[in-house]
């Protein structure tokens, strides 16, 4: 029974977690935007926007991925039932 | 019964592994591909180097060698300018020395002949004159039978000779 | 039906020091490693300077390519660098390319990551150490006011955590996406096959065949180049930073 409630709150609290997807997804929307003003004004540095703009991406993606792990960590690898 | 560690986890020996294997395939890729290449290319670059300052170099020697060449052609027309104007100069000063001896000589042949011509005339004259005045003194001695005083003969001679030779 | 998303699995077990544990993340970096080597040697076999083969104009363009990052992003001083962020770079793009081929990613474990991470960690800190003498990295850290100091000291040791999570979420989230869509597939062709009374003809899998070719584009390819190029990325910003 006490196993049932911490596995659904697991399954639950990875749901939660997964809501940080949404900070970075606004945040890599914008910046592709941003780039994509940017090439549209200097059209000729494309390549230097293109990259500049994918490492800030995957930077800003970072506390998108530190949901991710924790949904992962609950999902996969629970140190919760160990608590039993 | 196959054994897996958890999906997130952090195990020791793994992470040492990892440090063993980046340091490993670091120091192997240093010596394997890194070295090799950067070697080749800082070869390359140097014998780049190189061919051009042996170009920049033959360029420079055979730039002089024009200029050289230039030289010596200029001087060497300098000097056969010299030379045919030296030539010239003496073709000129013989050309004039020998018109100068020609005309000396045409000169003192026209001088000689003319003084030959005096000579002549004179002689001639004096010869005509005795005999004009011997001539005289016979044909007076023939005209008037008598003998005149000598002194009064020449004069009367002289006389006559003189106003003939006007 | 039981969907199966495991850490790596155990190959075998050293028996000293109370067991040492060689997972198929250091196998499948051996395996790894041993290409690279035999590929460096193929390339750099018969070095020419003049009139070079294909081969070894691969081989200069690759150098130069890691060389003209690691000078474009630190400047020309850290020119020794430029190995070590070659076998980092090609240890991770290959490391996380080997799902291709169905082996596990070396950077589907933190283990991996994290290594990697403190590595740079610790190069950062040398870094800073011996440009500003022991006394000067103890001060910046002090920096602005010294009431930052506890923030400072979270955010040092937040970058090789962030850094390690980064590239393992990437990897790891293809992974179980990927694991995901197997046995999706899996029971998708066992619901289309399951009338055959033939065990044979329905444990076909008929719908794993392309689709998860699509997926991995994404997940393996545009991941495993952005991930590479993100870590090699930050070790040189944090190490030509910390070097002024």
């Amino acid at each position: 029974m006490e196993r049932a409630i911490v596995l659904a709150a697991s399954a639950v609290g990875a749901g939660l977690a997964m809501i940080a997807g949404i900070g970075p997804g606004i945040g890599q929307g914008y910046a592709a935007g941003k780039a994509a003003e940017a090439v549209g004004r200097q059209p000729e540095a494309k390549g230097d926007i293109t990259s500049t703009m994918l490492f800030g991406c995957a930077v800003a993606e970072s506390t998108g991925i530190y949901g991710l792990v924790v949904a992962m960590i609950l999902l996969f690898a629970n140190p919760l039932i160990g608590k039993l | 019964m196959e054994k897996y560690l958890a999906f997130v986890t952090i195990d020791k020996w793994t992470l040492i592994f990892t440090w063993a294997n980046l340091l490993i395939l670091f120091l192997l890729m240093k010596k394997l591909f890194f070295k090799p290449i950067k070697n080749i290319l800082k070869q390359r670059e140097d014998e780049i180097n190189s061919l051009y300052d042996k170009a920049n170099s033959s360029s420079e020697k055979a730039e002089k060698l024009k200029q050289e060449y230039e030289n010596r052609l200029n001087e060497a027309a300098n000097e056969a300018n010299n030379i045919v104007g030296e030539a010239v100069k003496n073709a000129e000063a013989r050309k004039s020395a020998i018109i100068d001896d020609a005309k000396k000589e045409a000169k003192g042949i026209i001088d000689k002949a003319s003084r030959e011509i005096e000579q002549e005339k004179n002689a001639a004259v004096s010869e005509i004159k005795t005999d004009i005045s011997s001539l005289a003194v016979d044909i007076a001695k023939k005209v008037i039978e008598k003998d005149l005083k000598k002194e009064d003969h020449e004069k009367m001679i002289d006389d006559i000779i003189s106003k003939m030779g006007e | 039906m039981n969907i199966e998303v495991n850490g790596p699995k155990i190959v075998f077990t050293i028996p000293i020091f109370g067991g040492i544990n060689v997972t198929e993340t250091v196998v499948n970096s051996w395996y790894i490693m041993a290409f690279i080597v035999i590929m460096s040697i193929y390339l750099t076999h018969g070095l020419r300077v003049k009139k070079p083969s294909k081969k070894q104009v691969v081989a200069e363009k690759l150098y130069l390519m890691i060389h003209n990052l690691v000078t474009d992003v630190m400047g020309k001083k850290f020119e020794n660098f430029v190995p070590y962020i070659g076998a980092l770079f090609t240890l991770s793009i290959l490391g996380s390319l080997s799902s291709l081929l169905g082996m596990r990613p070396l950077t589907a474990d933190l283990s991996t990551t994290l290594g990697w991470a403190l590595i740079t960690f610790m190069m950062v800190q040398i870094t800073n150490i011996r440009t500003n003498g022991f006394l000067g990295y103890l001060k910046s850290f002090t920096q602005p006011v010294a009431l930052l100091t506890p923030l400072n000291l979270i955010s040092e040791v937040a970058n090789p955590i962030s850094m390690a999570f980064r590239h393992f979420g990437n990897v790891a989230s293809g992974v179980v996406i990927t694991s995901l869509v197997y046995s999706a597939l899996a029971a998708l062709s066992n619901f289309v096959l399951g009338f055959i009374p033939n065990d044979f003809i329905k444990s076909i899998p008929i719908f794993q065949v392309g689709l998860p070719a699509i997926l991995s584009i994404y997940f393996d390819l545009f991941t495993s180049f952005l991930q590479a190029y993100i870590i090699s990325m930050l070790t040189m910003v944090f190490v030509s930073s910390a070097a002024e």
